[in-house]
């Protein structure tokens, strides 16, 4: 298989949130069910934002304006499942890894240790980590599916046909077409995201109002202290072999080494070596004080 | 007959130890974070022990100094006073020649000391101030891994803070380890101090503390002429 991507067409979107309901059925994700239990966002936007066991929202840009008051902007808001993971390239414990044969960044969440590293290291915030250990829970591209030869689930589901499956080429393709569709049409911010950010993306994006209403950055970076984090490895093994090798030279230097005895005569305040029976020095006791 | 100079209680004793054995635990169990190969070589639940383990020693190695303190305030006071003394001539040449002195001991000959090294100042402080930090950064990454919402920019460089003090420690730790354990030659017998009755005997006293051990041997308080502890 060569390398897949989810397309998401904003321009398409209802924001009926069946992505985000089918997500949570096919990775068995509960949802609180107590009254009030998910603060509102004054939209309906809902959850505010990604949690432990939401892994997909539609997130909904509110501004004043338009025939009917308001404008919207939907965007799909989930890994998105990077060329280069920031988040795989920090995880010590191999938790997060890249399927070789889609791309998509994979999550084996028994090994998670909870360090929270991925969720520093990825610069659209997505990486959450719930339960009683705090382990991860994201996207995976519904991997398993994926490999019986079906869908995402939230793919699948998509009414309006504004997510779709399959060779990140093809995807690309699609996305171009429909951006030069949407700007003929007017809509001059739109854009396509996910082709070159941070090496190219696995979700590709159709933005119909631009990246500021869709919430996303315009250049993704990876945080610069996370480079440095990896430095450090390198730096404490270079830091121990050097202190082991020269307390190791120090050692060898001091091999045979034997003190005589010291003793103190406090009488006549002489230090004395009993093997020698020499006065090694006297104190003068006044101007020691 | 030998004799001995009380040197360390038996709290400064506990205290040391329990912070020593901590150390070494907290560095062994925090390498299944800082290194990948050694996480990816155990059992997932292994590791999740192991990292329960971490964040329990690290509230030990916070707590035990912290009680020890309450429990002995002149001692800190005592502490304070010695690592904070004036630094007198032989304090400089001490520092001065001891880089040869660790490569050349049975030619360089090192300067009468008070109760505490000028290299100990320095060495004993930079542990002191490796642990502080790591205590504090380790805080905020226990926090905000467990209870509390941090942001990403904030564990991101307290993870970088945890790890160059995690550097700090394996150099100046090594370095204590090898003087304190008395692997350096010179040093052989140190290792009771800490680790067995607390007292010196008096050659190694005049040795390494020279100025100290006259000034106890004159007073004769902490004196004892065999290994009986002197209270």
């Amino acid at each position: 298989m060569t390398d897949v991507a989810i397309l998401y067409d904003s321009s398409r979107c209802s924001a009926c949130k069946g992505c985000q309901s089918a997500c949570k059925c096919w990775n068995g994700l509960p949802s609180p069910l107590e009254k009030n239990a998910v603060s509102c966002t004054g939209s309906y936007q809902s959850p505010p934002e990604l949690n432990g066991d939401t892994r997909l929202l539609i997130r909904f840009d509110e501004a004043a304006g338009g025939s009917k008051g308001v404008e919207w902007a939907f965007n799909r808001r989930s890994c998105m499942h990077c060329v280069n993971p920031g988040c795989v390239a920090v995880c010590p414990s191999g938790a997060l890894h890249v399927d070789a044969e889609t791309g998509f960044v994979a999550v084996s969440a028994e090994k998670c240790v909870g360090c929270k590293y991925c969720a520093s290291a990825c610069p659209f915030g997505v990486p959450q980590h719930y339960g009683p250990e705090k382990t991860i829970n994201k996207c995976t591209g519904c991997l398993d599916r994926v490999e019986q030869g079906r869908a995402p689930a939230c793919v699948k589901t998509c009414q309006p046909g504004a997510l779709k499956f399959g060779d990140r080429e093809e995807m690309l393709a699609i996305a171009h077409e429909r951006v030069a569709l949407l700007k003929a049409k007017g809509y001059d911010k739109a854009v396509v995201y996910g082709e070159n950010e941070l090496d190219g993306l696995h979700v590709i994006m159709v933005e119909k109002y631009g990246l500021d209403a869709a919430g996303l950055p315009e250049n993704p970076q990876i945080n610069q202290v996370v480079d440095i984090l990896g430095l450090m490895k390198p730096l404490t093994g270079i830091g121990a072999a050097a202190i082991v090798a020269g307390l190791g030279l120090s050692f060898l230097t001091g091999i045979g080494y034997k003190r005589d005895t010291l003793h103190y005569d406090e009488a006549a305040h002489d230090v004395v070596d009993m093997d020698t029976g020499e006065i090694v020095r006297h104190i003068d006791v006044e101007s020691e004080e | 007959m030998t004799r001995y100079i009380k040197r360390h209680t038996l709290q400064t004793r506990i205290t040391h130890g329990t912070v020593a054995v901590s150390c070494i635990l907290l560095a062994i169990t925090g390498l299944f974070v800082f290194v990948p190969a050694l996480t990816t070589a155990v059992p997932p639940h292994v590791v999740l022990m192991i990292r329960r383990a971490h964040r329990i020693l690290g509230v030990i190695i916070i707590l035990v100094p912290l009680i020890s303190a309450i429990l002995a305030p002149k001692g800190v006071a005592h502490l304070f006073h010695n690592y904070f003394a004036k630094w007198d001539k032989d304090d400089f040449v001490w520092m001065k020649k001891f880089i040869p002195y660790m490569l050349a001991p049975k030619k360089i000959h090192m300067p009468d000391q008070h109760e505490v090294k000028a290299g100990q100042r320095v060495a004993d402080g930079a542990l002191i101030v490796g642990v502080l930090v790591m205590a504090i950064s380790g805080i905020f990454l226990l926090a905000g891994t467990s209870f509390a919402e941090l942001s990403a920019s904030t564990m991101v460089v307290m993870r970088l803070i945890h790890d160059i003090a995690f550097l700090w420690m394996v150099i100046f730790g090594l370095a204590h380890i090898y003087l304190g354990a008395g692997i350096f030659q010179p040093y052989r017998g140190t290792r009771r101090l800490m680790f067995g009755d607390g007292n010196v005997e008096e050659s190694d006293a005049l040795y390494h503390w020279g100025h100290w051990a006259v000034d106890e041997i004159d007073k004769g308080e902490k004196i004892t002429d065999d290994e009986e502890v002197v209270a």
